[in-house]
């Protein structure tokens, strides 16, 4: 997810919306969209809640990434956990803990787990970025969805990809090539969650939804919401800061 | 002469052929000594089978919130949100005469680490001197010993200490999901290292002192996820449950009280099937031995027309040759039974006080629906199978007497006499 949250938070609309119109290729489409959001680099602060049946809470991360295989987050607030991060080099997730002042390494059996308690899994973090690769993406809409123009693409994982879902729905904006939602689906085709996205804003000249809430559709009322607050592209930053050395420097 | 000169004539006759009689009565013995001791054996793993689903780590019986199974929800607590008296509850179970032992547990997933390895583990949060009471894994620590409450200690099993590379003493980190949503985490000092056998298990579950773990799981202590109990035989812990159900508050959310039956309807179709397969066995066994009984019994009985063409003759009825024939069947299924007996209960003692290792030619230990099984061949008793085996022998002993009987009431004595 950080991937998400990164990546989609990077929206870049400066590349040429306007040369855009006739494109109907739906693999060219993706990788534009995941192009616009994500930015060779990106630094930026958000504001995580989490809502469930038994608890509220609210987080504050600090979040970096570069290309599509690394990516930080570390937690700001609440001040009892400030300083626990998260780094995802490739297919890896560690985990540092500032308690216990030590890193965990998420073993392969706990991909599926929550990602600090929300509702993003560990899976989410590294796979976001692996859509073109994983799924084989057809336009399975496109036309006017509430007087916006929209493509609804139909994403199903390929035979060989180590997806979780039976398939994964992706409605684009046609104008601005923002996302509006991605539904997945479980391999009884029933809806698992829904993820949303909202309030479109401009950081360091990119337009990115600002805002993305998870909802799993067992749980009603329950849901991950992530707002950006700040957000900056192609920072300068190289490979050697997503380290684990870097994983554990506590500010 | 008695009432019954028959069963006398019929005892009588089987010293005509001592060699015969013997061999029959041998058939139907090993017959009686196969079905009994093959049955002992069965009910012996099945009565491993249950004692060890029941006993090794679960309990015969589990208390929990009525919504705890299947997801085993960490917010799931006995008593919902508000908890329950927890010591009040163990008060009531350990007043039922049935039960032997309860103890309250917490459970929670999460992660155990050491150094760079890191497993999934289940952590199992337990009050020491109840569980040793309770369950046999914690018994006989293959390292180690119990950890002690406030000290953050834990035990973990043996394939998880080797998947772990870890050994007592050293340091464990242990992450977990707070019950307030919070990243509960912790350094450990692994104390003990337990093999229940069961490799799921041992490669899984981490065991720390109760109270620690609604510590780092931000539970109060009246909240815990389970109760077990163990009862002093597995088979009363259906009847022992629905006591529970009655004596136990009526608390809203509701309680539930679940015995080993209803926890694992594999073994208990499987027991079921087993006594059904006994019938079975039986059938088959004996079904085998009608027929040489029959043949030695339609042998003596040829031999003797004559005998029974006087008999008839001298005006015995029918009747009175076939009670004469069928008491000698008779008189046979009793010489069997008691050559079986002589030979199947020793046995039976032998096999069930001292019943032979037999790691060396089947491994080492067996598991099947989550119950640990030893090579072994220990038998159980099972009285009311002993009789119905004795009855079935009768049984054949007469039935295979039954048409001999007929036909030799059936002899015509002027033609036979006459030797035609």
């Amino acid at each position: 997810m950080t991937y998400r949250v990164v990546g989609l938070l990077v929206v870049g609309c400066l590349v040429m919306p306007r040369l855009v119109a006739a494109q109907t290729d739906p693999l060219e489409i993706m990788a534009r969209v995941d192009r616009l959001l994500r930015g060779e680099s990106s630094r930026g602060v958000a504001a995580m809640e989490v809502v469930t049946e038994h608890w509220d809470r609210q987080m504050t991360m600090e979040l970096w990434s570069l290309g599509t295989d690394y990516s930080l987050v570390r937690l700001r607030a609440p001040q009892r956990e400030a300083g626990t991060a998260t780094l995802m080099a490739e297919d890896d997730i560690w985990n540092y803990l500032p308690k216990v002042d030590r890193t965990i390494k998420i073993p392969s059996s706990m991909m599926g787990g929550a990602w600090m308690g929300s509702h993003f899994t560990n899976d989410d973090l590294v796979k976001e970025s692996q859509i073109i690769e994983d799924y084989d993406i057809e336009i399975a809409f496109e036309g006017d969805r509430e007087n916006v123009a929209v493509w609804e693409f139909l994403l199903t994982p390929k035979p060989e990809a180590a997806i979780v879902w039976g398939h994964v729905e992706y409605q684009v904006r046609q104008d601005d090539y923002m996302p509006v939602w991605t539904k997945f689906y479980d391999e009884d085709g029933e809806l698992s969650r829904t993820m949303t996205y909202s309030e479109f804003v401009e950081f360091d000249g990119r337009l990115v939804p600002a805002v993305m809430d998870m909802h799993p559709a067992d749980k009603p009322g329950e849901r991950t919401s992530i707002r950006y607050e700040e957000l900056e592209f192609d920072i300068d930053i190289d490979q050697s800061f997503f380290s684990l050395r870097n994983l554990q420097d506590r500010r | 002469m008695s009432d019954f000169p028959w069963l006398r004539i019929g005892w009588r006759n089987l010293g005509r052929n001592r060699k015969r009689t013997g061999l029959t009565a041998l058939g139907l013995a090993v017959g009686f000594v196969a079905s009994v001791f093959v049955v002992g054996w069965s009910e012996g793993l099945m009565v491993e089978m249950v004692e060890s689903a029941t006993s090794l780590v679960n309990g015969q019986i589990e208390i929990h919130d009525a919504e705890f199974r299947p997801d085993r929800s960490l917010y799931d607590t006995i008593g919902g949100r508000e908890g329950t008296d927890v010591q009040a509850l163990l008060r009531v179970i350990d007043g039922d005469a049935s039960v032997v032992a309860a103890a309250p547990r917490v459970y929670a997933g999460g992660l155990v680490s050491s150094g760079e390895a890191t497993s999934a583990g289940l952590f199992m949060g337990i009050d020491p001197a109840r569980e040793l009471e309770l369950t046999r894994f914690l018994d006989q620590l293959v390292d180690g010993r119990l950890p002690v409450a406030g000290q953050n200690e834990l035990l973990v099993g043996e394939e998880m200490a080797r998947q772990l590379s870890t050994g007592v003493g050293d340091e464990l980190v242990v992450v977990t999901s707070g019950a307030d949503g919070s990243m509960a985490n912790d350094l450990y000092t692994l104390v003990g290292i337990f093999r229940s056998g069961l490799t799921d298990l041992d490669a899984t579950f981490a065991v720390m002192p109760i109270g620690d773990l609604q510590t780092l799981l931000v539970l109060p202590p009246n909240r815990v996820h389970e109760i077990a109990v163990a009862t002093a035989d597995p088979m009363v812990a259906e009847a022992t449950a629905a006591r529970l159900a009655d004596l136990l508050p009526a608390v809203d959310p509701a309680i539930e009280v679940v015995p080993w039956t209803v926890l694992n309807p594999a073994m208990v179709d499987y027991v079921a099937l087993a006594d059904a397969m006994y019938f079975i066995i039986v059938g088959i066994v004996f079904g085998i031995a009608i027929f040489g009984v029959a043949n030695s019994m339609l042998m003596a009985t040829f031999e003797r027309r004559r005998e029974f063409a006087v008999m008839l003759a001298l005006g015995a009825t029918p009747r009175s040759v076939w009670a004469a024939v069928l008491s000698e069947g008779l008189a046979v299924g009793v010489v069997s039974l008691a050559l079986g007996a002589v030979v199947a209960f020793p046995l039976m003692v032998w096999f069930h006080n001292a019943p032979p290792d037999m790691s060396r030619f089947l491994g080492s230990d067996v598991t099947i629906f989550g119950a640990l099984l030893s090579p072994s061949l220990r038998v159980e008793y099972n009285v009311p199978f002993w009789f119905a085996c004795a009855t079935a022998l009768i049984v054949t002993a007469l039935l295979a007497a039954l048409y001999p009987a007929i036909r030799a009431g059936r002899t015509p004595p002027a033609d036979t006499l006459s030797g035609l």
